[in-house]
Order: C-alpha cells, then sequence, then structure tokens
C-alpha cells in the first residue's frame, strides 16, 4: 500500500522536518483536550500509515491502542473527580468526566509515540547528528561511535553464546549467571582491545592536532528550506496561541464544558495534517513526472 | 629525495631487555611501492609506527628516522596527518563514524580544512576509488573489503605523500584483497603516493611492488621481488586422503536456511555427508553460506526446512573466524584450563598444550597481548584439549603467517590422526591441500561439487593450491 520509505521531507534540510516534528510533538504533549489530542492522533496516524506502511503501523497499534485503553481506565480508579456517576467499582465511583480525561491522556501518550516513531524514519540518525550546534561538533561523532556500539556488542555477544553452545565437547554448559559474567567480561575486554586501535585511527588521521575542527555537512541550508522554516514558525506560534485559548477555556472537571470555536482549532489541524499532506502532495507530484 | 629514510635506528620497547630493531637501515625512494616483509613479532608494525610520530610506540629510540628528509621528532601531529597516511589492520576497530561520508571527511575536519576544499576532496576521492555508490551508506552496513576501502579513502582524502599500511589485507578474503590492492597500486602510480606495506603474505602484492624489504633479527635487508612472488606453500601433505569406508556421521538433507522471514535463503537444498574421520574442506565465495553451515551442522541455527543429523552432536568444538569469540580468561594458562572440568583434563595437559604452543615460560601472559596467529592456535589448543570428536573451524588460517599455518596444519591433522571428524571452511587452498581429504564447493547456497582433494584441485579452473 503505502511505499516502503518517506519522500516529503527528502529534498529539503533536515531542520525542517525537525522543527515541524518537534512543534508537532510538543503542541501534542502540551494541549491537553479532546479535540486537541485526537487532531494530533488523526494526524499522526495518516504520517505513520504513508510513512512507515500499514504493516508497522498496525504492529504500533498492537501495543498502542490497549495502552489507551488501559490509561482510559485506570484514570477514573487514581482521581475519583466529576459529576456524572457511571457506576460504582467497589468503594470507588466511576465518573464519565475522569473516564473522559484518561482517554485524553492516553491519545496523548500514542500521539506522541506515532509522531515520535513518524519522525524518527523521515529524520535518520546521521541526519539528526548533523544538526548539532558548530560549537558541539564532537557531540555527534560521541553519539555515533555510541549507537554504533550498541548493535556491535550484541552481535558479538550472540557470537560469543553461539561458539561457547557450539563446542559440546567442553562438557556441561555454565549457569545462566556465570555465561552472563564471562559474556560480558570478554566483550568488554574486546571492545577495550577494539578502541585502543580505533583511538590510533583517530590520532593518525590529525585528531587532537590542536587546530580548529571544520565540519563537513552534508545538507546545506537554502533560501527555500529558510522559507519554509519561517513558515513553520510562524504556523507554531498562531498554534500556540490557539491551543492556549482553547485549553484555558476547557474544563474536565466538575462538568465538562468549554469548547472553543472552530476558528481556534484550525490551524492545530493544519499542523496535524501538514506532514501527511506534505508526503501526499509530494507523492502525487512525483507520480505526475513519471 | 627518498620518502623513508631509516639510518641506524635502533628501538627497544619501553622494560623490554631485547630491542625490535638493532641498527636498522631503510631507504624508500619516493614513488615506490614498498613490501616490508617478515614474521609476526619481527618489528614491522614498530617500523612503520616509528615513521609517524603520533602512532610511535613507548620506548628507547637510537638512530633517525626520516620523511621526506625531515626527521619525525621534529615533525608535529599536523604536518605528519598532511604528510603519512595509515591504513591498519582490523576494518572494524580504525572505522570511527558512523557514516561513509563521515568517516571520509574525519581527518580533514580534524585539520580544519575549510568546507568547500574539504567536500572537493572527499568528491575527487571517491571518484578515484569508485565509491561514489555508498557515500551515504552506514558504516555497519559495509562489508569488511568495503570498510578497508573507505579506510585507505579516509586516508586518501588528505592527500599524504606517503601511505603506511600495516597487514591491510589479512582480514579479507582473496578476492576483496584482489580488489583493495588494485585501488591501492592505482593510487601509487596515477597519484604518485608513495605506499609502504607490511605484511607476512607478500606474493599477493608483488605484482604491484617495485621493491622489497625484510626485516630479520632487528635488521632490514634488501629482498628480491622475485624471492617474494612465490606463495608460501604449506606443501608437505599431512592428512590420509583417502576417503574411508566408514559410516557418515553428518547427514543434511534438503536444508534451508535464512536469517529472516523476508531475507533470502542463505542455505537451500543442501545436502551434505561427511564420514567419521573425514577431513572437509568447504570453499567458495564469501557470503556463499559456509559460515551459516557451520552454525547449522553444530546445532547453533536449527534449518528451516530439511534434516541435519549430527552423529557427533555431544563431543563437538567451533573455532570461530575471531578468536575473540573464544577467548574469556585473563592468562594464557587459565584460558587453557577453562574447560577443564567438563573437559576431563587436568593442570599437566594444559602446560603440554602451552609447550606446543611456545608460552611455557609465560604462562601469565594475557591472551590478547599474543598475535593474531598466535591467538588463533592458543582457540584451537583449547579447543582440542577437550578432544572434540567433530571439529568445526572457520576460516582458521585467516591473517596466519606462514609458521603459524604450518602449526595449524600439523595440530588439525594429529587430531584427525586420532580419529576426529573435520570440518572446515576456508579460502586459503594450499591449506587445503595440506590438510584436507576432500573439498566441497559452495555455490548458491548448496553444495556444487565434492571431490577428493586432489581429484578438486587437478579439474579445477580457479582454484589451485
Amino acid at each position: 500500500m503505502a511505499a516502503k520509505r518517506p519522500i516529503a521531507f527528502d529534498a529539503c534540510h533536515a531542520t525542517v522536518p525537525a522543527a515541524l516534528f518537534a512543534g508537532a510533538v510538543a503542541l501534542s504533549m502540551l494541549a491537553v483536550h479532546p479535540v486537541c489530542v485526537a487532531v494530533s492522533l488523526v494526524g499522526a496516524l495518516l504520517f505513520s500509515l504513508l510513512a512507515r506502511g500499514g504493516a508497522a503501523t498496525a504492529r504500533g497499534l498492537a501495543w498502542q491502542l490497549p495502552l489507551l485503553t488501559l490509561v482510559c481506565l485506570l484514570n477514573p480508579l487514581f482521581s475519583a473527580s466529576g459529576s456524572t456517576l457511571l457506576f460504582k467499582l467497589g468503594p470507588r465511583s466511576v465518573y464519565l468526566e475522569s473516564l473522559a480525561y484518561g482517554a485524553t491522556m492516553g491519545g496523548l501518550m500514542v500521539a506522541v509515540v506515532l509522531w515520535f516513531e513518524g519522525a524518527a524514519v523521515v529524520l535518520t540518525q546521521d541526519r539528526l547528528l548533523a544538526l548539532a550546534p558548530r560549537r558541539a561538533r564532537t557531540l555527534p561523532l560521541l553519539l555515533g561511535m555510541a549507537f554504533q556500539l550498541v548493535p556491535q556488542l550484541l552481535g558479538r555477544s550472540r557470537k560469543v553464546r553461539a561458539t561457547l553452545s557450539a563446542c559440546t565437547a567442553a562438557g556441561a554448559r555454565p549457569g545462566v549467571r556465570e555465561a552472563l559474567t564471562r559474556t560480558s567480561s570478554m566483550l568488554l575486554t574486546w571492545s577495550l582491545e577494539e578502541s585502543i586501535e580505533r583511538a590510533d585511527s583517530m590520532r593518525a588521521r590529525g585528531w587532537e592536532s590542536g587546530l580548529p575542527r571544520t565540519s563537513y555537512r552534508p545538507e546545506r541550508l537554502r533560501p527555500r528550506d529558510a522559507a519554509a522554516l519561517c513558515g513553520i514558525a510562524a504556523l507554531l506560534a498562531l498554534c500556540s496561541v490557539c491551543a492556549w485559548e482553547a485549553c484555558s477555556a476547557w474544563r474536565f472537571y466538575p462538568t465538562i464544558r468549554g469548547l472553543a470555536p472552530w476558528w481556534c482549532l484550525a490551524p492545530l489541524a493544519v499542523l496535524a495534517f501538514l506532514p501527511s499532506g506534505a508526503e501526499l502532495v509530494a507523492r502525487l507530484r512525483e507520480r505526475g513526472r513519471r | 629525495m627518498s620518502a623513508l629514510q631509516l639510518d641506524r635506528v635502533s628501538f627497544a620497547y619501553a622494560g623490554a631487555e631485547k630491542p625490535v630493531l638493532l641498527d636498522a637501515c631503510l631507504e624508500v625512494a619516493e614513488g615506490a611501492f614498498a613490501l616490508l616483509t617478515g614474521a609476526t613479532g619481527s618489528g614491522k608494525s614498530t617500523l612503520l609506527r616509528l615513521a609517524k610520530p603520533e602512532l610511535a610506540p613507548k620506548g628507547e629510540l637510537r638512530g633517525v628516522v626520516r620523511v621526506f628528509g625531515s626527521d619525525t621528532s621534529a615533525l608535529g601531529a599536523r604536518d605528519s596527518a598532511r604528510t603519512v597516511g595509515y591504513v591498519s589492520q582490523s576494518p572494524d576497530a580504525q572505522m570511527v563514524c558512523d557514516t561513509v561520508w563521515h568517516e571520509m571527511a574525519f581527518g580533514l575536519e580534524n585539520l580544519g580544512v575549510p568546507e568547500p576544499e574539504m567536500r572537493r576532496r572527499v568528491a575527487e576521492t571517491c571518484n578515484f576509488l569508485g565509491i561514489e555508490p555508498w557515500f551515504r551508506m552506514r558504516v555497519s552496513e559495509l562489508s569488511g573489503g568495503q570498510r578497508q576501502t573507505l579506510a585507505l579513502a579516509a586516508a586518501l582524502a588528505m592527500r599524504p605523500r606517503l601511505l603506511l599500511l600495516d597487514e591491510p589485507t589479512s582480514m579479507l578474503d582473496p578476492i576483496a584483497e584482489k580488489n583493495f590492492l588494485s585501488l591501492l597500486f592505482r593510487a601509487n602510480r596515477e597519484l604518485g603516493i608513495t605506499v609502504v606495506v607490511a605484511t607476512h603474505a607478500p606474493h599477493a602484492m608483488a605484482d604491484y611492488a617495485t621493491c622489497a624489504f625484510a626485516l630479520e633479527g632487528g635488521r632490514v635487508r634488501e629482498a628480491p621481488l622475485d624471492d617474494v612472488r612465490r606463495p608460501e606453500p604449506c606443501d608437505t601433505r599431512l592428512c590420509d586422503t583417502r576417503l574411508r569406508p566408514l559410516c557418515h556421521v553428518l547427514r543434511l538433507e534438503d536444508v534451508w536456511y535464512r536469517y529472516g522471514r523476508d531475507a533470502r535463503w542463505v542455505l537451500r537444498a543442501l545436502d551434505l555427508e561427511v564420514r567419521a574421520g573425514e577431513v572437509r574442506a568447504l570453499v567458495g565465495s564469501n557470503g556463499c553460506g559456509k559460515s551459516t553451515l557451520l552454525q547449522v551442522v553444530a546445532g547453533v541455527l536449527k534449518p528451516r526446512r530439511g534434516r541435519a543429523r549430527n552423529a557427533l552432536a555431544a563431543g563437538q568444538a567451533l573455532l570461530p573466524q575471531s578468536p575473540k569469540a573464544l577467548l574469556a580468561r585473563e592468562t594464557v594458562l587459565d584460558e587453557l584450563m577453562e574447560w577443564s572440568r567438563g573437559g576431563g583434563y587436568g593442570r599437566a595437559e594444559a602446560e603440554a598444550a602451552l609447550a606446543t604452543l611456545g608460552l611455557a615460560e609465560d604462562p601469565g601472559r594475557h591472551p590478547y597481548d599474543l598475535s593474531g596467529g598466535q591467538q588463533q592456535l592458543l582457540a584451537l589448543e583449547k579447543l582440542l584439549l577437550v578432544k572434540p570428536r567433530l571439529l568445526l573451524l572457520d576460516e582458521p588460517t585467516k591473517g596466519l603467517d606462514r609458521p603459524a599455518r604450518e602449526r595449524m596444519a600439523r595440530r588439525l591433522a594429529a587430531a584427525a590422526s586420532d580419529g576426529a571428524t573435520v570440518l572446515l571452511a576456508t579460502h586459503d587452498m594450499a591449506f587445503v591441500n595440506a590438510v584436507a581429504g576432500s573439498v566441497s564447493l559452495m555455490f548458491d547456497g548448496g553444495i556444487t561439487a565434492t571431490e577428493p582433494t586432489d581429484e578438486f584441485l587437478r579439474e579445477s579452473w580457479l582454484y589451485r593450491a
């Protein structure tokens, strides 16, 4: 159904999707308002379907929907506030308002997770790391090494365990604890040994040569990207004002009231549907040019 | 002007009694492709590192090392990084960054090269080596051969005048080795970069080299290229190569294996039969599934389809490609004693094994302080101590010099004559000729041909000892 990889943000500087997704996540987290959350959730879901495909989104929802339900059902048990009594569960009273609050919080969590998952597809690790400010150029290097280390350690630990289990002539297998100590100390020695060679490789190429470092940026900020960034900043500012208005008028307790006018929620809808809209437009244009 | 010059250089490591280099004299002309040969531990790496001050080992140095006429002790880190490039052995350990483009730019960033100039140098290096298709790939997605090419690219991007390489191809398979060497050759002839390669297997490089030097007893002597060109044979036939009329101990029928549901089949419709006491070599290109097959035989991986029967499953041992996956203790003696309880042997046997390794005097040495070849032999001894009935070996001679290869061959022959069955995956046909009774050629996930070694080598168009 959907392509494996999103294309809308391929051709722009990484700061553009970074700003857009950061804004979407921040507003989803801060605007605790059922309509805002619903809009954000639908927008995130749509983008996830487009960018990650139906199968991956469904696999995610398989744990996200139960989470939403759980938060929704647990909230009334912890906060017995509200005015519309639905039923009593032992000593606890379950109110409609606290159920609604729980559903909103659950939806908020799922929306944030979905936004992060979508952003991770667009902003691959190297694009994200290249965004580090100029003064902190060693940070991406350090993080890049750390990110490489984890899969390498996992791969090696599989090798170590596979080798041990293949050597049946060595007698009984060590216990779980002993095997764990053995594997971890082996991995530690192995990595330390390798780090010496890596340090040599760094010094051989002028690391710590005392010169101010420059940086190779694989992407350049073009006027088009700057314009897009300004547009996103303006939209985010408008959304913040509107979300503030909508949320300050809204009350869950004691009774649900204070729905803001539709125009107050419209900018939030624009923000939520912008990523999927951009993706759809990019795909249609691509198809037209083929 | 000579690119590299050693003038009566003696060097002893701090705390060591015997010097590694003793009055060594060497002169490599600018534009040369020089080979530096010698056994493991003869001081090749030490010599190279002395020409690169930021990597120079700690110890007592006498004499002068000059690079393009200037004394290296006066050469700062910047000038050294600009003039002298260095590529080491391990394709994994020398990678610093997580993406190809960043790895290539890393050295230029360190030297503060302005961005436009950096872009140009990176682009030109990519064009020269033909690695543009992987420019935006992650380093973890590259094969060992590609990583080593990337290490070369990262060094070349800095436009060095002298390139030092320490066993650059010892971890590569023969095809990756040839690719790497042809790129190195082009860098030497087309860009005029002086190349000095330290290696214990120089025959593969002899056609590219313009001169060769041998390091023996701490001294350097010029070696004729014809001497270097001959491959190192393991010519003594050590195993009884007749197929024995014994029962099959390994029987794989229609085995299919893939690593993930959506991954390609690594093994497809594979049939394999190995008799008791047989020494069988598995040959085939890189990635043809030799290691996977060994793991299926060992029972570590279960076939997705088909059956794998192993009558010796309770008494087997596996030597992995990297011996570090097997070395778990702090001293060589502890290492050999690790399986003494389960394997039913005592200290006397472990000490005898140490003596075979030539480490009887040094039982307290850390396994990581041994050379790669010695680590491999230590791992093999550790396996042989538990008297496995089935030995599975994955590239046992990778990175080994001639004495280590011969020792490995002798130990395998001894194990086989004691009745052990051996299945080994390798690219080293001279080793196959020395130890294996029969050879199976793997291709497209299956076994294409199985023949006695003599017949296989005689009939083969490609595989020669």
